[in-house]
């Protein structure tokens, strides 16, 4: 083991090095698999490596335990939706919109919990994205209810969505390595570690979780907003407390507080998903058992296991 | 000169009074000793001190500036930092990042944060744990550990809260070298201590505290053979009790 494997910037550079390999074999996917139904899949599992990669910030890397992922990617596939439907604006302007909206309502939802942690805060989030899902489920004049509203798509094929999408991972992790090697990767650590500690050494601790809430929020409306283009449909249904659920499930198997246990997470778990849906609906059942048997075992995930045993292992 | 002045300050706790009108002064250069019996308010003072407690009433002032009710982290950067009883330090960071976000925290850019870091490492002799999970370090370690959090830039004002508490001598004998350093090139403290001997040793002043209020303040010999300090630490004394404040710290002035 390198001792200098044990430093943050090792450690994240380490981390972020292994999750750019994924996305290369990622892309070498559809030059393998031909079949619209399989690529459609793991084009899917991308998106939720996305939301996975944001919930991982704020939760691994902050510990805001936020239980509002899927509601922010239901926002922004909603913003993009209405302005296409309403206004005709181009997906050019609409999907940042998107990005923008999601990232001033996590502003105001991280001003709002500033004050609480632990159980607290993560009730106030899923509140919140009750509210947002049954507000949006009933608005049928606005919104179209449960029936979802048709959304405009960027392009007809399938592989070149397919590229978006990972083009749109592969900025989300550049982005992400970024903001942690810098101040605030370790301010937002610091906070999660120790926020009275943190404070006491002179991090501005409401700043740190708020800008935390922002760019999380912000990254999970830019993922539901180019779902909605690439499903051509949104609906309430993307803000399930389920697809929360899932996303959980893909950070604590794939490992928390880290880029490619994310990534890593969000991939194989999906996939399993989908290959156990020929068995009946037990995946929630599964992926519940496994969260339990992690976070008491394995609490650094599969990617804490490779890691540690590859190179002292990342935080 | 006063660089901190504590001025009338109270807070209570569901009615009960933990800290009482209690006024002092910290002059710039200075070991204050802040010592009193469990329960007296001394910790609660540094609460409100450093930001983590908004006094009901009262003031405190830097340099005749008012800095009451100011956040901890306002005050970090103002120079007021703070060592913790429980210390406060990042588990899952490495030693060396522990300082380095230390510094970057103070406004220090990364290149002589590393530099800093680096001496303190070597100064504290954190060496051989400097790539360790500061949660993998020891009770001593970590309290090393904060002491080169708060000196990674000097502070105006540190406030070191029972740092000898369950450190193992060679350790102690590492941290009082350091606060004797830093003290000679101009350093201030605040020491909160239940270990008489290190105040005596340390400390020209002391302030003693009982029940949320200040029973004695002046030279810490003084205070210690203060009839009413003894009283709160010892109890009544039985008649023919001749127990000394001198006794009480465990030494004498030789010592010093």
């Amino acid at each position: 083991m390198s001792p200098g494997g044990r430093l943050w910037s090792e450690r994240l550079r380490f981390d972020v090095r292994a999750t750019l390999v994924i996305c290369a074999a990622l892309a070498l996917v559809p030059l393998v698999v031909t079949g619209p139904y399989a690529l459609g899949i793991i084009l899917v599992s991308i998106y939720f490596a996305i939301i996975a990669l944001a919930w991982n910030l704020l939760a691994g890397y902050a510990g805001q335990f936020s239980l509002a992922p899927a509601a922010f990617a239901m926002i922004g596939a909603y913003t993009t939706a209405l302005l296409d439907h309403y206004g005709h604006v181009p997906l050019a302007i609409g999907i940042p919109a998107a990005v923008v909206s999601t990232a001033l309502l996590g502003w105001v939802l991280g001003k709002l919990v500033l004050k609480l942690s632990g159980p607290y805060l993560s009730l106030t989030t899923l509140a919140f994205a009750e509210i947002a899902r049954v507000v949006i489920g009933n608005s049928h004049e606005f919104t179209r209810g449960d029936q979802g509203m048709h959304v405009a798509t960027l392009t007809q094929s399938r592989v070149a969505y397919y590229y978006i999408f990972l083009a749109t991972l592969v900025a989300v992790v550049a982005v992400l390595y970024a903001m942690l090697r810098g101040r605030l990767g370790r301010f937002m650590t610091a906070l999660r570690d120790d926020p009275v500690g943190a404070s006491s050494r002179g991090i501005d601790v409401v700043r740190t979780k708020s800008i935390a809430f922002c760019v999380s929020c912000a990254l999970c409306g830019l993922a539901g907003s180019l779902y909605g283009t690439f499903s051509q449909l949104v609906s309430p249904e993307l803000g399930l407390l389920q697809q929360t659920g899932l996303v959980l499930a893909m950070v604590v198997i794939g490992g928390m507080s880290s880029l490619t246990g994310a990534v890593a997470g969000a991939i194989l778990v999906y996939l399993s998903s989908e290959w156990m849906r020929g068995f009946g609906n037990v995946q929630i059942i599964v992926f519940a058992l496994l969260v339990i048997v992690f976070a008491r075992y394995l609490p650094g995930g599969l990617w804490g296991l490779v890691a540690g045993r590859l190179r002292g292992g990342p935080r | 000169m006063s660089l901190l002045t504590v001025d009338h300050l109270s807070v209570q706790f569901g009615g009960v009074a933990a800290v009482d009108d209690v006024s002092f002064d910290l002059r710039a250069g200075e070991i204050l000793g802040l010592i009193g019996p469990n329960g007296s308010g001394k910790t609660t003072v540094l609460n409100l001190l450093s930001g983590f407690l908004a006094p009901r009433s009262g003031r405190v002032q830097m340099e005749g500036v008012d800095i009451t009710g100011l956040a901890a982290n306002q005050l970090a950067h103002r120079g007021v930092l703070r060592m913790f009883q429980m210390t406060r330090v990042f588990s899952r960071m490495s030693a060396f990042d522990n300082l380095l976000t230390a510094g970057l925290a103070r406004g220090i850019d990364e290149t002589e944060s590393r530099r800093r870091a680096d001496a303190l490492i070597e100064e504290l002799t954190l060496g051989p744990v400097r790539f360790l999970d500061a949660g993998q370090l020891s009770g001593g370690q970590r309290k090393l550990l904060e002491f080169g959090m708060c000196f990674i830039e000097p502070p105006r004002v540190a406030m070191l809260d029972e740092p000898f508490a369950a450190v193992h001598p060679v350790m102690r004998d590492v941290m009082a070298a350091f606060i004797r350093t830093r003290h000679a090139q101009g350093a201030t403290f605040l020491l909160v201590s239940h270990d008489m001997p290190i105040v005596v040793d340390l400390c020209q002043r002391a302030v003693c505290m009982n029940a949320g209020k200040v029973i004695a303040a002046g030279d810490v010999h003084a205070v210690l053979k203060d009839h009413e300090v003894i009283e709160a630490y010892l109890g009544e004394p039985a008649e023919g009790d001749s127990t000394t404040g001198l006794e009480l710290a465990g030494g004498d002035e030789g010592s010093r």
